[in-house]
Order: C-alpha cells, then sequence, then structure tokens
C-alpha cells in the first residue's frame, strides 16, 4: 500500500473544532470569519448548520465536530476553505496558524467522511486530521 | 448574464425558520381546516403545524406559520449546490429582504419534497 507523505513545501491551515485538531491544505483556506446569525436550509442535516451570505456568496456552514465526532461544537467562527467548485465554511473553536504538517496521508477511516480525513499527521506536537477538500466537498455532496 | 432577479414573494416562516415562495406559484391560500398540506415545519425537523397553507395551481399544499407579501424585486443570490441536494432540488436561491437571508423554494417541488420526507419517515 503506497503511504502518501505531505509534501515538504505545502502549508496548512491548522485549527481545532473542540478538541480535535484538523489541518486543511493553505491554498485552498480562504479566510476565517465569524459568522452572523445563519439561515437554516430546508431539508437540511443537523450537521449543516446553515448558511449566510458573505461578499455576494451564499455559503453554507458545517459543524465539523458533529460532522466527524457526532458533537456538536458551538461555535461562531470557522474557516472558509474554497474550492472551484465553491466555499464551504468548517466551524472552529480555535485557529492556531499555517504550519507545516508531518506525518502520512492515509484514509483515518474506511467509511463516511473519514475517508476524507488523512493522517496520522502532526503539526508540532498536535495530532491533526489532514482535510482532502475535494473529498469533503464530495462527501458532503453526495448525501452526507 | 446579470443575477437573476425575482418579484412577488411570500414570505413565510416554518416555527422560527424564514422561507420564501414566488406568489405567481401560489394559486390560493386558505386556512389549514381540511386541507391535507404538507407542513414546511417538517423540513426543518419540527413537529407539524401550520396557520395558513398555501395552495399551488396543481392542488399541491403546504402549510406554513406566518406569511406577508413582499412586492419589490430582489436579486436571486444562487444556492449552493450542497444546499440544492438537501432540500430535494426544491431550493432556488436566496433572497435578501429586510437585512435577512431568505431560502427561495418552488411550491410545487418544496410539496413534493415534503411528502418525501412522510415517506422516509414512515420506510
Amino acid at each position: 500500500m503506497a503511504v502518501h507523505e505531505p509534501e515538504a513545501r505545502q502549508s496548512y491551515l491548522v485549527f481545532a473544532c473542540g478538541s480535535s485538531w484538523y489541518a486543511v491544505p493553505a491554498e485552498s483556506a480562504a479566510e476565517v470569519v465569524t459568522f452572523p446569525e445563519l439561515t437554516r436550509v430546508p431539508g437540511a442535516p443537523p450537521h449543516l448548520l446553515g448558511v449566510f451570505a458573505h461578499r455576494g456568496e451564499v455559503i453554507p456552514v458545517v459543524d465539523l465536530g458533529l460532522l466527524v465526532a457526532g458533537v456538536s461544537q458551538s461555535s461562531r467562527r470557522a474557516v472558509l476553505v474554497r474550492l472551484p467548485r465553491g466555499t464551504l465554511a468548517l466551524t472552529a473553536s480555535t485557529v492556531a496558524g499555517v504550519s507545516p504538517v508531518t506525518g502520512t496521508l492515509e484514509p483515518l477511516g474506511p467509511t463516511g467522511v473519514h475517508v476524507h480525513l488523512r493522517g496520522p499527521a502532526k503539526s508540532g506536537p498536535r495530532d491533526v486530521a489532514v482535510i482532502d477538500p475535494e473529498g469533503l466537498f464530495d462527501h458532503l455532496s453526495q448525501g452526507a | 448574464m446579470g443575477p437573476l432577479s425575482v418579484r412577488g414573494m411570500l414570505l413565510c416562516h416554518a416555527g422560527p425558520h424564514r422561507i420564501a415562495f414566488h406568489a405567481h406559484e401560489v394559486a390560493s391560500i386558505a386556512s389549514p381546516e381540511g386541507v391535507s398540506a404538507a407542513s414546511a415545519r417538517r423540513a426543518f425537523q419540527a413537529p407539524d403545524g401550520a396557520s395558513r397553507v398555501l395552495v399551488s395551481s396543481s392542488g399541491g399544499a403546504v402549510g406554513v406559520d406566518t406569511l406577508e407579501i413582499e412586492a419589490e424585486p430582489h436579486p436571486v443570490l444562487p444556492a449552493p449546490p450542497l444546499a440544492v441536494r438537501v432540500s430535494g432540488g426544491s431550493l432556488q436561491g436566496f433572497v435578501v429582504v429586510q437585512g435577512k437571508l431568505w431560502p427561495l423554494v418552488g411550491l410545487v417541488d418544496f410539496e413534493r419534497f415534503l411528502r418525501g420526507l412522510v415517506g422516509e419517515e414512515a420506510a
């Protein structure tokens, strides 16, 4: 089985949602925002908290704690992950900043959202799950 | 191509949640008594209930808690594909009215979506 290691030159935005730490490639992390009151989307699952308008774009907010661990994390801050297909806001209780990540990038689980979280990896002393933004978009778009 | 706009909407609430409909899709507004309507609250995982029912020309009916008419034109912000998917394709975009964001749905598609939610619960 091939073991993928993070590219040495690649930087990641490292943030926490509750007690878990995540890293998203810095080129996909557009900004960190404090979002306003959200508008619920009809039919949305609990982890899709709602949407807000930001610079003329309607952005969905995903409670990463609820999506990954089933534990809701109340936070009004979010990391905006921007891809050509759209923007997603991932809730963040703490943002550590941009730093390198070491380790491997194997899926952290065989099914569900964990397929799109990679590791085991570290950012400094922290264990982090590296988010595959494209995979996460696919997962959310396919009925997660 | 410029942004789409909408003129003539019914701004409604389902419980505390906002939802907007094209006025031209609403053939009549009825009292919930004696009308088989799908409650819009279902879309927000809340118990059924309604004080008004929006009836489409095809006879489909959606129950809401409040409604007011908005006659002014408003641009429609595109909905993220993720949001369209979870609404069963009924979400057509968002409008900003009274400083707040409102999901704009097609009445017939939304009614069909709500009926499907009942089917899912029963399955």
